[in-house]
Order: C-alpha cells, then structure tokens, then sequence
C-alpha cells in the first residue's frame, strides 16, 4: 500500500540537498581567510533536476552510473590538499541507506575571479552569508511543507482524531 | 545523512577556532611591538598563522559523502615572520649591539590592527553559520 | 526629464475568490458529495504542485504555506463530513421500521 507520495520524496531530496549545501557554505566561511582556497557552491536546481531525473531510469541499472561523470569536483587552488578517493556510489546507498536518486547531488567549484583576494583566496564573505540565510529559509519552508503533507496524513489515518 | 548537521557545527567550530588563534597572535603582536626580547633571548619575531582547508567527513564518519569531502580549516603551523625588524640607534640600550643599534621587533601596528578586524569579521561570519545549523536543526525536529 | 512614473497594478497578481462548490439547483446529494470531495482533491494536488516547485528550488513562499494550508483544511473537513455522514447512515439503520 504506497501511502507516501513522489511529492514526499522530492521534498525530502531537497532537504538532503539544502543540508548539503549549508555544510559546504559553512566550509567556504571556515575557510574566509586561508590562502589559495577556491570556495564551492551546490547549484541546487540543476542538483535537483538529475535526482529527479534518475527517477525515469530504470532500476536495474545501478545507481553509479548515473552520473558521477558530471561530479568530479575539480578543485583549482594551491592549498588544499589532495582529497581522498570516493567510495562508489552503490557503497553509499548500502551504508546510508540513500534515498535513490541522492547520490546525484554534486558540487560545482566556482571560480569567483573577480573577487579573488591578494592572497588567492575567493570566497565572497556577504554572498556567502546571503546564501546561508536563503539556504536556511529553504530548509525550513520544506521542512514544514514535509511536515503538513505529513500531518494530513497522520489526520486522516487517524480517522480525524488527531 | 544525520551526520551532516553534526558535521557543518565541527567545521563552523574549525572556523571559529582558527579565527581565535588570529585574534591572539595578532594581539601577541601587538603587546609585543616593541620587545627586544624573545622568549629565545633573540628579538621578538611577530607570529603568523598558516591556514589549512582540511576535509572533515573522513574524520567523522568514515565514509565521504557523495558530494566529497567537507572542507574545514585547520591552523597547520604557527611562524615567525623571517623579515628584518627595525634597526634604531641607541647605544644606551642594554640590547644595543656593537654598533649600537638596537633591533625592534618587525611588528607594523597598522597590520596587526586590521588582521584583527578581518579575524573578528570572519569570527562573526562562521558564528553565523552555526545559527543557520541550529536553525535548521530546530525546524528539522518540527516535521 | 520624465514624470515618475507609479508602480503599475498589473505587477500585483490577481486572487480570484475560488468558485463556490455549491451546486446552482439541482439537488442530487451525490453530486453534492462528489463536488466536494473533488474540491478538496484539487486541493490537495495544488498543494503537491507547490510543495514540488518549492523542493526544486523555485516556487514562491507564500503561495506553498497558503496551498498547504488550504489542503489541510479541506481534508479535516472532508474527514469530518464523512463521519457525520456515516453516523447518520448508521441511525437511519438503527431505525426500526
């Protein structure tokens, strides 16, 4: 019996995406003053758009072909040291119990040469805090939507008890 | 994913530690300017930070998540800035040389001010990004 | 140098007061049922729409928390008109004839 709806998933992808994209906002301003650094941002509609795309594949083919392609991070500046390898995507799905299609989501380093200081480093202190608080209201605009289908749910199960 | 909250509060805290360590050497400096004295008996050689982005999801949770690493940062070492001090001439001093010149301390008080400024600036920026994480946390457990 | 120039209405989008699920005059009950329950089905489907829009990024705040609300809303009534109507069948069947 499907009781929870593709409308569901989707906002419950953009909650997983949002959660990301605040980890990575927090990164650039943890790292506001080290040299070189190369700040990374999530283009979240475009990130939206594959995992909602990965849902019209068909489920034999295994969730790392999707597009890990497009993911490779490339990262520019001179002092960040080498990342460690990435472990395959069917490996995230058994460890974290993925929803299918989050594993689409990626980064996108953006190269903000204008605003690049003396010392290399690019990230854009007021954008970045712009972005936090936008990032933040998303969120919580989801998660409330998330919540109400929820509760409607939880009102009518409950033959109008609760 | 539960991981992720606690992971943009460590590397907001990576942020906010490493901004103290600026603050106090920067006011290290400042107390400092004009000791001819070190704590190695040469003159005071003004301290610098160096700044590292560290990935921090390795540490935390063992398995990166898909996106990669999360960046934080890191002080990896702390310098003394290697430039020549200011060279005065004052025989009477008990640190003259023989020439009598007496070696200050490389400290510009315009420069530490305005690390201090940016450390604060970016202190404020990353205490901000831990309201956010709250923020969201809170409504999180609304739902 | 140009008049200013006001800030034009139209900018302003237009709410219409949603038509009235009454029926003009015929008085089938059924019809009356089905139409509500349509209503609150359209409802609920607006507020899928935007809660979609919204996940993927787009979307306007408002309009989401008024649609999910508005479905809330719908859907508690509909629940309460069904139990009123099944209490009323289940008296007319206590009814001894």
């Amino acid at each position: 019996m499907k009781l929870f709806d593709k409308t569901l998933t989707t906002l419950e992808r953009s909650l997983d995406a949002r959660l990301l994209r605040q980890n990575l906002l927090a990164g650039n301003l943890a790292n506001v003053d080290t040299p070189g650094f190369v700040p990374r941002e999530l283009d979240f509609e475009a990130a939206m758009a594959r995992s909602q795309a990965q849902d019209a594949l068909p489920a034999a083919l295994p969730a790392a072909s999707a597009s890990t392609g497009a993911g490779e991070i490339s990262v520019a500046g001179t002092g960040i040291p080498s990342l460690p390898s990435l472990p395959s995507l069917t490996d995230l799905g058994a460890l974290s119990g993925a929803r299918p299609g989050s594993g689409a989501l990626s980064p996108i380093v953006t190269a903000q040469g204008a605003g690049a200081g003396l010392d290399g480093n690019a990230v854009d202190l007021d954008r970045t805090l712009a972005s936090i608080a936008e990032n933040t209201i998303q969120y919580g605009a989801s998660a409330k939507a998330a919540g109400k289908k929820l509760a409607i749910l939880r009102y009518v199960a409950s033959d109008g008890a609760a | 994913m539960a991981m992720d909250f606690l992971t943009a509060l460590h590397v907001s805290a990576s942020g906010l530690s490493a901004q103290r360590v600026r603050v106090n050497l920067a006011a290290s400096n400042l107390a400092n300017a004009e000791s001819t004295r070190g704590p190695d008996g040469q003159v005071y050689r003004r301290l610098d930070p160096v700044l590292e982005a560290v990935p921090f999801d390795a540490e935390l949770a063992g398995a990166t998540s898909a996106a990669g690493p999360t960046l934080g940062v890191k002080v990896a070492k702390i310098v003394a800035d290697q430039s020549a001090g200011r060279r005065v001439y004052s025989p009477s001093h008990p640190d003259a040389d023989p020439q009598g010149f007496v070696t200050l301390p490389n400290v510009n008080p315009v420069h530490e001010v305005v690390n201090l400024l940016t450390a604060q600036r970016g202190y404020d920026a990353n205490a901000t990004a831990v309201e956010a994480v709250k923020t969201m946390a809170q409504r999180a457990l609304d739902i | 140098m140009d008049g200013i120039r006001g800030i034009e209405l139209s900018k302003i989008p237009e709410r219409t007061q949603p038509a009235s699920t009454e029926p003009a005059g015929s008085g089938s009950f059924s019809e009356a049922l089905g139409q509500a329950l349509g209503a609150t089905e359209k409802l609920q489907l607006s507020a899928d729409s935007e809660s979609e829009k919204l996940a993927l990024g787009g979307g306007n705040l408002h309009e989401v928390t008024l649609a999910l609300e508005k479905a809330d809303i719908a859907m508690r009534v509909a629940v309460r008109v069904r139990n009123k109507l099944v209490d009323a069948y289940q008296e007319i069947m206590r009814m001894s004839v």
